[in-house]
């Protein structure tokens, strides 16, 4: 049975959906199947990193909240564009992208009408039986909303991403409190944009000791992945950069292979 | 870490916590299940319920805790008709005690069906509450200075058991009113044995505006809920009825309350229930859960198809038949927890 990762943030601008974007990739890599859901309906935008256009998407996660397709129907393979040549009958690896929907009227019925929350959870489950998947990874909307606790809820392990920002520090409480009313006992935190010049050690321990919980990843502010813009992937086209180490860091941790 | 309890929160937690469920994915797969069997067809004696669609089938499972579970169709709106009976029932005994409603209804089942124009012969009784007369003799017990006062406090009365307040289908209670010769019939040979008093043209409007109450699966399953939890409304903590009166309903449920089915049910199911022509089934787990089940394609006998068919297969997955003592399955009260 394939695990589920979801990646949140109390705040937006984090980076979280090129983290998720990044660990997808740097997963994938070690031959695993692993696929994306979007579940930030308001403010899709993972698809954007994996070039997935408006003409090739015929269903995404919004069709199947609707009930107009079967979740897998809304899966889209992107692995030659992320991962490069593979054999057509590899297996693995390969990574599967399921879109929310980018058009203005879709993202207004969800805002407007809402749906059964609890329908992602079939939908997950669906997915990993029927894509045959290792790992599925979650991409939420900011801050604490349904989808983010059903997330939460029903994922093996969790990542917090959070600045070195006042703002970001008082949010995680809120993330955390709910994380352990749900079960969840030991969500991961990763703190990206650390500007160059800063005590890494002194500010990881300050962080581990005051939420208690640990720090699986050190990301710097990264002036090549912001002129990259979400225009590809970045451990693609940077590979011995030291955000792509610090990836390789975290993917190591997520899947066992190495202990904090 | 902090862990004060909120109300709001709390329900939040719980929804989460249902989505997650092992009994969602049991739910699912029950609903996938049965879905498959399209027999039995939509009621029809009336135009207005004759407009539901076939297709439509929600499962809704609430906890004595106010956990809830629910699939498919369960939050689509449709009359209760029958299901009202025991409530009403039950506001009667709480208006007017034990004694006085078991002078005028029995609580014997009869093989007849549910809208038969007989009476006991040595008391002139009807039957049981379950049945049309029944129903009409225990909603004539309802107090209240007039008819505005007796529908709201019927309304009220439901309100506390699905925690919200409840609309009335008018198309349909228009039709009711409109087509209720039989009921009419019924009331008048009840009112020439004094079985109901003077007020009963008040009454048969109440009779028919307790049929024509809007509910969903969920607000059935929350009534049912109610009932498992010694009459206290698990999601809003306030009772609906006084705990030594919900034996009384439970037992006509089990014996009176599935139509001329009831007997096969108590064996082969062997849990209180009612059913209404609307497609919905209450049924009751003591002490544990309310289940609420709607498809309104209709055996025969006015049942549900599919509602039964949910309930079997619940009852056997999880042995909630009350007189099945051994216990080597899963606790379904263990299947509301994902972790």
């Amino acid at each position: 049975m394939g695990q589920i990762i979801s990646v949140h943030s109390y705040r937006g601008g984090t980076g979280k959906s090129n983290l998720t974007a990044n660990l997808a990739v740097t997963i994938a890599r070690t031959g695993k199947r692993v696929a994306i859901v979007d579940c930030d309906l308001q403010s899709p935008g993972v698809h954007v990193i994996f070039q997935l256009v408006d003409d090739k998407i015929r269903f995404s996660l919004n069709d199947f909240l609707w009930g107009r397709c079967a979740i897998e129907q809304a899966a889209y393979d992107v692995t030659s564009v992320s991962i490069g040549a593979v054999g057509p009958e590899d297996e693995r690896p390969r990574i599967f992208l399921v879109p929310s929907s980018f058009k203005t009227k879709e993202i207004g019925r969800v805002i407007k009408e809402g749906y059964d929350v609890a329908l992602l959870n079939d939908g997950f489950r669906r997915l990993i039986q029927k894509l045959n998947l290792d790992v599925l990874l979650i991409d939420t909307h900011p801050g604490v909303n349904e989808e983010t606790l059903l997330s939460i809820t029903i994922s093996d392990q969790v990542i917090l991403i959070l600045r070195p920002d006042s703002q970001d520090f008082q949010g995680i409480y809120v993330t955390l409190e709910l994380a352990h009313r749900l079960g969840v006992s030991k969500p991961w935190l990763v703190l990206n944009k650390i500007p160059p010049g800063m005590d890494r050690n002194g500010l990881k321990h300050k962080v581990e000791s005051s939420y208690d919980r640990s720090v699986i990843g050190m990301l710097p502010l990264n002036h090549e992945i912001v002129r990259l813009g979400s225009s590809g992937i970045f451990v693609n086209r940077f590979p011995d950069h030291p955000f792509t180490l610090e990836i390789q860091h975290i993917v190591n941790i997520l899947l066992g292979k190495e202990t904090i | 870490m902090e862990t004060e309890s909120d109300p709001y929160l709390d329900a939040l937690l719980g929804k989460m916590k249902s989505a997650a469920s092992p009994l969602r994915q049991v739910l699912l797969e029950i609903h996938s299940k049965v879905q498959a069997n399209d027999a039995g067809k939509v009621a029809d004696y009336i135009p207005e319920l004759a407009k539901a669609d076939p297709n439509h089938l929600g499962i809704s499972i609430v906890s004595v805790e106010g956990r809830s579970v629910d699939v498919g169709d369960f939050d689509v709106p449709f009359t209760m008709q029958s299901v009202s009976k025991p409530f009403v029932f039950g506001l009667g005994l709480q208006d007017r005690g034990r004694e006085e409603v078991l002078k005028r209804i029995g609580v014997q089942p009869v093989g007849e069906a549910f809208n038969s124009i007989t009476l006991d012969e040595a008391s002139n009784r009807p039957f049981n509450p379950m049945i049309n007369a029944g129903a009409i003799a225990a909603v004539d017990l309802v107090e209240g200075k007039d008819l505005p006062e007796r529908v709201s406090r019927m309304l009220t009365m439901f309100q506390r058991y699905c925690g919200h307040p409840l609309q009335v289908d008018n198309g349909v209670l228009a039709s009711e009113r409109a087509t209720g010769h039989r009921n009419r019939a019924i009331a008048h040979l009840m009112r020439n044995f004094d079985m109901i008093g003077p007020r009963f043209e008040e009454t048969l409007e109440l009779y028919f505006l307790q049929c024509s109450i809007l509910v969903t699966a969920r607000d059935l399953a929350m009534m049912g809920a109610t009932l498992a939890n010694h009459g206290v409304n698990p999601s809003t903590g306030e009772r609906a009825i006084d705990a030594k009166f919900v034996k009384d309903l439970l037992s006509v449920m089990y014996s009176c309350g599935m139509y001329d089915y009831a007997g096969e049910w108590g064996y082969r199911i062997g849990i209180p229930a009612k059913s209404g022509v609307g497609g919905g089934i209450v049924a009751v787990v003591p002490g544990k859960v309310g289940i609420g089940t709607y498809s309104p394609r209709l055996d025969s006998k006015g049942n549900s198809v599919r509602g039964i068919d949910i309930c079997q297969e619940l009852v056997n997955r999880f042995q909630l038949h009350l007189f099945d003592v051994e216990s080597e399955r899963p606790s379904i009260l263990d299947q509301f927890s994902h972790r």
